[in-house]
């Protein structure tokens, strides 16, 4: 499973990358989106997979029996993705804003002193 | 120590409290004035414990390390968050000359206590996910006010300036996410132990690659750094001198604690490469910097050369070459917030910075002028200056480990400085004026600009103590067990 | 006494103030001046006798800088110049200046010069000598500048500077060399370490910068353009900074490290090639000036020149003709261009062509400028004579360099008294004075030239009274002790011969001066141009340069980095191979199969997708695929809070790109390959890597200490939620003023250049069915919110899904009843709620404070529900979270 995702998290950069590479504010952005998805998935798969063992005590119980998932890449995401999303939602507005001031979407015209 | 989080603590309370008090501009000035002057003295507070005891650690929620978050606060550190206070304070006290309205109703003040809350817990933190998180922290607070503008060319310059950095923080992430896979640690002493360790062949150097390459982005480096002179030289003066003093300076921060902390016994090649890219950086910058018509873009250029004496300083990790890229950190926060000022002055009396449209400032302005030219001349290492002491500082380290034709480099690049800030002087300060000035230079700017030139004077003639410092730094920078024990050893 | 010595740095400034309040009494200040000669020329006696004594004071010993002064003879025969010169300037420029605005500004230069000069000779210390070496140049460039509203002294100004300030660095490069050949920065103990300077393998390195230094600051060629260009400056400025002191500083440094570099083949033949070369061509283009000061700049590089062979030639005769070849020079060119200043100020011009006959007008000037002229052209019973004949005698026993340099010398004294005469006689020679209305100056302009002038003629008659001193100075020369007997007469020597035919040449060539300016050979080729073709180049690159990093467009900038990462990355990975990976430990089913499929299909659609929507659908599609991905692999509240995001990035999406166009491919077929093979091998680079990770076992330190410390210390039994709240708090507390600011962001990007009111563009849905539906809704999702809340430290929830849920409730309502109803139902501003929510979580860190523990320390209350300060802390970011979110879909809801 790991070469698995790990070719997917591959797959994910490079289609994040690609798309920056365009020339519509919106691509840049959505490229940015599919980077950021990239790099969570990385986060967790480089922690390494455990499978259906969730970090959570069952009621009852008075520990956690191996093996679980590991929790840390789990926190560790979950603040990326908190972050990510406070990001993305301010990158989206600012894409919209540079529309809306500059009047084109194609990026190689922001920015261009004649 | 516990005060050791305070310098993070007390710009958010204020954020918080700015977020809550009324919108008009004199609470909100009053109220940020306050909480800079108090992030001073809680940095200068922390420093003085750290100058006479060493290292001090603090472990957030009391769990011990490496498995809380802790703080640490070694001589750098210590000294970089006074830096923040100073700038902090330089800010906020220049806000009371007049601030866009509209930007001041849609949360400057705030946003500018985050910016510095984040570059204090950037500098303290000894985790590197948390790293992670204070960068965000300040690079949300800038992209903010950036984007917060008013004309076409700021908005272009804030969306560049927005995309290069959430590349460069996901270029970060990746590396953290596969850190934490390869060696199950995030503390930075616990990384210190476990990193030469690393199982996997040729996974230390590809990491140590990723960083080098994130770090480098933020902190300006060639052929990275392209992202700093296209943006740097629109938002606001005040809020450019706080960027100029502290962001990149964090980039260089963050250079310096891995290469001393964690990459210290690896390929020479990598670091031959951040010598290239510094080296690379310092000609650029200075030869780009030679020929704009714009001061705050000229100051921009000039911010990238200098960024690369320290890196390049950094890449001998000998004593005296480290020492000499501390100092020259140090001088060049102080400089270059000045600078930034002083074109907000300059943007004051002309409402432009294009140098064609200065000029007469010497004649007229006889106190602006005397204020201002100590930093100008102070980057262009006119001795006494403190950019003279950090050139000759970096040259003595240079020469001692015996990289001679860098030493020379520093010495070639100074004389392209020499050339940029004459001219300069020249053009905007002495040249006939065409236009009459829009308005007075304002009390608050000549108040910040004469307490930092005060400073780069102090530094000249408290140059023993200062150096003394940085000595002292850089062999606590070497000698990692005084950090590792100081972190790990430490009950919470 | 180094009080005495950096007094002048005081002086400036306090000079300043009182030449501001006090404009007309500005001459008063020469007295301090004057009272520095008298005390270093006591110091000079005592040195002459007892030899040179050194003082100290610390500035910064680590860095090898400290305030070391020497006071031996050479420094202070040179001393007694700066200063006695200095007065007399200070009281000429007084006068000179006296109705200009920004004359304070002047006199503080002048002091500062004046200080750093003072510093520079007396230095003992090679660092601090190069500070007041580029002192001195910093403070030429302020006085050169002085009219900066010329464009031309601004220029010269400039090139000054530059050109100075490049040999400065050379300087400070060469001394940071001899301090680590030599192990000592005080310059006397280098004198005595001459033989392992000349050993060491930094020699010719020391010395080639070493003389870079000298040459530029004394105008040596081929760096000798700028002192001409220097007489923009005004003419107290050129006597004192460009003819008796600062020119000569190149001078001194050659003398005072012939001890320790000198006596080489290198130094001895590269010293006088430059002084020769210089002598001749400065000598040449003097009498082709029309220009009075121009003339006398000429002529000075040629003096300099006479200097700097004669200390490169370096006989014990060379030396003490140099050194009285000095004085001589100071004296009288030091007059001809303060009478040149008097010209200019009373006849208006400085044309030697336009001025004659003006003894009778001015005649205290007239005869100050005839004694200076007949020094310098050599008339016996004038130091100048003395000089001269010195240097005669010095060449003609140098068997080495003769007949040349001799040769040369004759020559260039020739023209050179033949320019003296042009600038000292010929203005005032003549019955009918060719301006009219001219008068004698008031005294402080008269006097000073005077002075100098007759000390010539005094020193000329009495030479003997320099012996003392000049034996001291040559001592320190050439380090072997010198005694000096100076004498008008020495009996019929050939250098007298030489001299009287000198004399001779120069009547005649006097009377064909105009034949001599139009027929003297000049060189073909100036410096000067290689000089500013240097600058051309610089600014040509820069002019390529800088658009190139600023204006690029974005792609540019994301392509450079790519593409440096890719490189970086890739020659790592090949010069480090072994990057291999262990065999997968974790099994696959066929369901995990196709979600991947599912990610990877939506990840390349949203690549190559021509429509906005068609693009952010796809990305959903790669979210929720993530989110079950973690689903499956035991990370329930992950994949809760990456459904939710997802969802509501999604939302922001669309209601932000509805303004947007279609994503119709711009670049070419061929640009869009080279993307993609660089996306695929940044792709290929990363998953290679995290394959290796992956495989490879992770130290289980941490999690197996937040399992095991979980459920205890933290109460709680969900660890992630433990981890966000408790052990890694910090985190969270960074990330929700991340989320906090990105919010204050969007609103403020949607509504700072909107004015007036925001209207709302997403109109309500009116059903009543639907609106009855919400208004049940609402609550419930609210109390589910809070029981997400709750319930997170224990099982899957939490602060963060339970906010988003709340928001969720009314955003629920706004699509049911219009922003601005939702908005009253809130009660509060999302400001206030993200403001509270942020000072909650400060709060909830603060109890652990005043128990004296660190900030963020869990507190627990014991009783049958586990309440804690974690629990305060997770409302807190429920708070931040619910006023984030509905600040953004508020904002972007109202946007019209």
């Amino acid at each position: 499973m790991e070469g698995l995702l790990a070719l997917t998290s591959g797959v994910l950069y490079a289609a994040g990358i690609y798309l920056m590479l365009r020339r519509r504010l919106a691509q840049l952005i959505i490229g940015l989106g599919l980077l950021s998805n990239g790099t969570n998935l990385l986060i967790f798969t480089a922690g390494g997979l455990t499978r259906a063992r969730p970090p959570v005590l069952p009621d009852g119980a008075p520990a956690l029996v191996e093996p679980y998932a590991d929790p840390v890449p789990q926190a560790l995401v979950l603040t990326a993705i908190v972050i990510g999303f406070g990001l993305t939602a301010f990158s989206l507005v600012l894409a919209h804003r540079v529309h809306a001031t500059v009047g084109t979407d194609d990026v190689d015209d922001v920015g261009r002193e004649g | 120590m516990r005060i050791l989080v305070l310098p993070i603590l007390v710009p958010l309370s204020t954020a918080a409290v700015l977020m809550l008090a009324p919108r008009r501009p004199a609470p909100q000035r009053w109220i940020s004035l306050i909480g800079s002057v108090l992030l001073l003295a809680s940095a200068l507070l922390v420093f003085l414990r750290v100058d006479a005891t060493g290292i001090q650690v603090l472990q957030i929620s009391a769990w011990p390390a490496p498995f809380g978050i802790t703080l640490v606060a070694d001589l750098l550190a210590a000294a970089l968050v006074v830096a923040v206070g100073v700038v902090g304070t330089a800010t906020s006290g220049v806000a009371f000359s007049g601030v866009d309205p509209r930007r001041e109703a849609f949360g400057y003040h705030p946003l500018l206590q985050i910016l510095l809350m984040g570059v204090a817990g950037a500098f303290l933190t000894g985790d590197l996910f948390n790293l992670y998180v204070w960068f965000e922290v300040m690079l949300v607070a800038s992209f903010v006010l950036m984007a917060l503008n008013r004309t076409r060319a700021q908005m272009e310059a804030a969306f560049k300036y927005v995309t290069i950095n959430l590349l460069a923080s996901s270029i970060f992430l990746t590396a953290l996410g596969l850190l934490y896979g390869a060696t199950g640690t995030l503390n930075m002493a616990d990384l210190a132990r476990v990193w030469p360790t690393i199982s996997t062949p040729g996974v230390d150097i590809l990491l140590a690659v990723l960083f080098l390459i994130a770090f480098s982005i933020k902190a300006g480096l060639f052929p990275l750094f392209f992202w700093l002179p296209a943006s740097y030289h629109t938002p606001p003066p005040a809020i450019g001198a706080a960027f100029a003093g502290l962001l990149t300076k964090v980039g260089v921060y963050a250079l310096i604690r891995v290469f001393t902390l964690l990459f210290h016994s690896m390929s020479p090649a990598l670091f031959g490469l951040l010598l290239a890219m510094s080296a690379a950086t310092m000609v650029i910058g200075l030869v780009a910097a030679l020929n704009e018509r714009d001061f705050r873009r000229m100051l921009s250029f000039n911010l990238v050369g200098h960024i690369g004496y320290t890196t390049a300083s950094l890449s001998l990790l000998t004593p005296g070459a480290l020492a000499g890229a501390i100092f020259y950190v140090l001088h060049h926060i102080v400089v270059i917030t000045n600078l930034y000022l002083v074109s907000g002055v300059l943007l004051r009396l002309r409402r432009t910075t294009e140098m064609t449209r200065l000029g007469g400032i010497y004649r007229d302005r006889p106190l602006f002028s005397a204020l201002a030219m100590v930093p100008v001349f102070s980057l262009a290492g006119v001795p006494p200056l403190s950019g003279f002491l950090g050139k000759l500082a970096i040259l003595e380290g240079t020469f001692d480990a015996g990289a001679y034709w860098v030493g020379g480099l520093v010495l070639v690049v100074g004389l392209l400085t020499l050339l940029a800030m004459g001219r300069t002087w020249a053009d905007s300060f002495w040249r006939p004026a065409e236009t009459p000035d829009f308005a007075p230079p304002g009390a608050p700017y000549l108040v910040a600009i004469a307490s930092l030139s005060l400073l780069t004077v102090a530094m000249t003639i408290a140059a023993e103590p200062l150096f003394d410092l940085t000595t002292r730094s850089a062999q606590q920078l070497l000698h990692r067990d005084e950090y590792v024990s100081a972190v790990l050893g430490a009950t919470p | 006494m180094i009080g005495f010595i950096v007094s002048p740095f005081v002086v400036a400034i306090i000079g300043a103030w009182f030449v501001s309040r006090f404009p007309h009494r500005a001459g008063i200040l020469a007295a301090w001046p004057a009272l520095l000669a008298v005390l270093l020329a006591n110091e000079m006696r005592r040195a002459v006798s007892a030899g040179g004594r050194l003082i100290e004071l610390p500035w910064a010993p680590s860095l090898g800088l400290s305030l070391a002064f020497n006071l031996d003879g050479l420094g202070l025969l040179f001393a007694v110049l700066i200063t006695g010169i200095g007065a007399l300037i200070v009281l000429y420029a007084s006068r000179y200046l006296a109705d200009h605005a920004q004359a304070n500004r002047f006199h503080a230069s002048l002091f500062a010069f004046m200080g750093a000069m003072l510093g520079l000779v007396l230095s003992d210390n090679i660092l601090t000598l190069f500070v007041f070496w580029e002192l001195t140049g910093f403070t030429s460039y302020l006085l050169i500048g002085f009219e900066h509203e010329r464009p031309a002294a601004r220029a010269a100004a400039l090139q000054a500077l530059i050109v100075t300030g490049a040999g400065g660095l050379a300087l400070l490069g060469a001394g940071v060399l001899l301090i680590d050949v030599t192990g000592t920065t005080s310059l006397s103990v280098m004198g005595a370490s001459r033989a392992s300077i000349v050993a060491s393998p930094f020699y010719a390195a020391i010395a080639g910068l070493l003389l870079l230094a000298a040459f530029t600051k004394s105008a040596q060629v081929p760096f000798h353009f700028w002192l001409p260009n220097a007489m923009e400056a005004p003419t107290p400025v050129s006597a004192y900074l460009h003819s008796a002191t600062m020119v000569k500083a190149g001078v001194y440094l050659i003398a005072r490290m012939t001890p320790a570099l000198g006596s080489t083949s290198f130094w001895t033949t590269a010293v006088t090639l430059a002084g020769a070369a210089t002598m001749v061509v400065g000598a040449c283009r003097a009498v082709q000036e029309t220009d009075l000061k121009r003339l006398l700049a000429y002529s000075t590089l040629s003096a300099l020149g006479v200097l700097t062979m004669l200390l490169g030639v370096g006989t014990r005769e060379a030396i003490i003709a140099a050194l009285v070849y000095l004085v001589a020079h100071a004296g009288y060119k030091g007059a001809l261009f303060l009478v040149a200043g008097v010209l200019d100020h009373e006849a208006g011009t400085r044309d030697i062509s336009a001025l004659a006959g003006l003894r009778r007008a001015m005649p205290i000037t007239a005869v100050a400028g005839g004694a200076a002229a007949i020094s310098m052209a050599g008339v016996p019973l004038t130091l100048g004579f003395v000089g001269k004949d010195g240097a005669y005698d010095a060449l003609l026993h140098a068997t080495d360099w003769f007949p040349w340099l001799l040769a040369l010398i004759v020559g260039a004294s020739i023209l050179l008294g033949v320019a003296g005469l042009l600038a000292g006689v010929m203005p005032f020679h003549g019955d009918v004075a060719s301006v009219k209305d001219v008068r004698e100056p008031a005294w402080p302009l008269w006097l000073p030239p005077l002075v100098l002038a007759t000390s010539g003629l005094l020193a000329g008659i009495a030479p003997s009274v320099l012996n003392r001193p000049l034996s001291t100075a040559a001592t320190d020369i050439t380090g072997l002790p010198v005694s000096i007997s100076l004498s008008t007469w020495h009996g019929v020597t050939p250098a007298l011969l030489l001299s009287v035919l000198t004399l001779a040449a120069v009547g005649f060539a006097y009377m064909l001066h105009e034949t001599l300016r139009t027929r003297t050979w000049t060189p073909r080729y100036g410096t000067e141009a290689v000089y500013n073709g240097l600058l051309s180049a610089l600014d040509l690159m820069s002019r390529t340069i800088a658009p190139a990093l600023h204006s690029a467009s974005l792609r540019t900038y994301v392509m450079v980095i790519v593409i440096t990462s890719a490189l970086i990355g890739g020659t790592a990975l090949i010069t480090d191979p072994g990057l291999g990976s262990a065999l997968p430990r974790t099994s696959v089913a066929a369901h995990d199969v196709l979600i991947v499929v599912l990610i990877i299909a939506g990840a390349i659609a949203t690549a190559i997708a021509r429509s906005t929507m068609g693009a952010v659908l796809s990305l959903g599609v790669v979210g929720y695929g993530v989110a079950t991905i973690f689903l499956t692999f035991g990370a329930p509240d992950l994949a809760m809070t990456q459904f939710s995001v997802e969802t509501l990035t999604v939302l922001i999406y669309v209601l932000v790109f509805r303004h947007f166009r279609g994503l119709g491919q711009l670049s070419p077929p061929l640009v869009r390959i080279r993307d993609g093979v660089i996306a695929i091998g940044i792709g290929l680079f990363i998953g290679g890597l995290l394959l290796s990770v992956a495989t490879t076992e992770t130290a289980p330190g941490l999690r197996q200490y937040f399992a095991g410390f979980g459920p205890t210390l933290g109460h709680g039994r969900n660890i992630v939620n433990v981890i966000l709240v408790d052990f890694r708090a910090f985190d969270t507390l960074g990330e929700i003023t991340v989320l906090a600011t990105a919010a204050i962001g969007v609103r403020g990007l949607l509504r700072f250049a909107v004015d007036g009111q925001p209207d709302g563009a997403v109109q309500p849905v009116t059903s009543p069915i639907f609106r009855t539906a919400a208004r049940l809704l609402m609550p419930l999702l609210l109390l589910f919110a809070v029981f997400l809340l709750l319930r997170g430290h224990n099982q899957p929830g939490g602060g963060f899904v339970g906010g988003l849920v709340a928001a969720a409730a009314f955003a629920l309502y706004a699509i049911a009843f219009g922003v601005r109803r939702a908005r009253r139902a809130l009660l509060v501003r999302p400001m206030t709620l993200l403001g509270t929510g942020l000072l909650l979580a400060l709060v909830s860190g603060l109890p652990a404070v005043l128990r004296g523990r660190p900030f963020l320390t869990a507190s627990w209350m014991s009783g049958p529900v586990a309440l804690g300060t974690p629990v305060l802390f997770d409302l807190g970011v429920f708070l931040v979270v619910a006023g984030v979110v509905l600040m953004m879909i508020f904002s972007l809801a109202e946007e019209s």
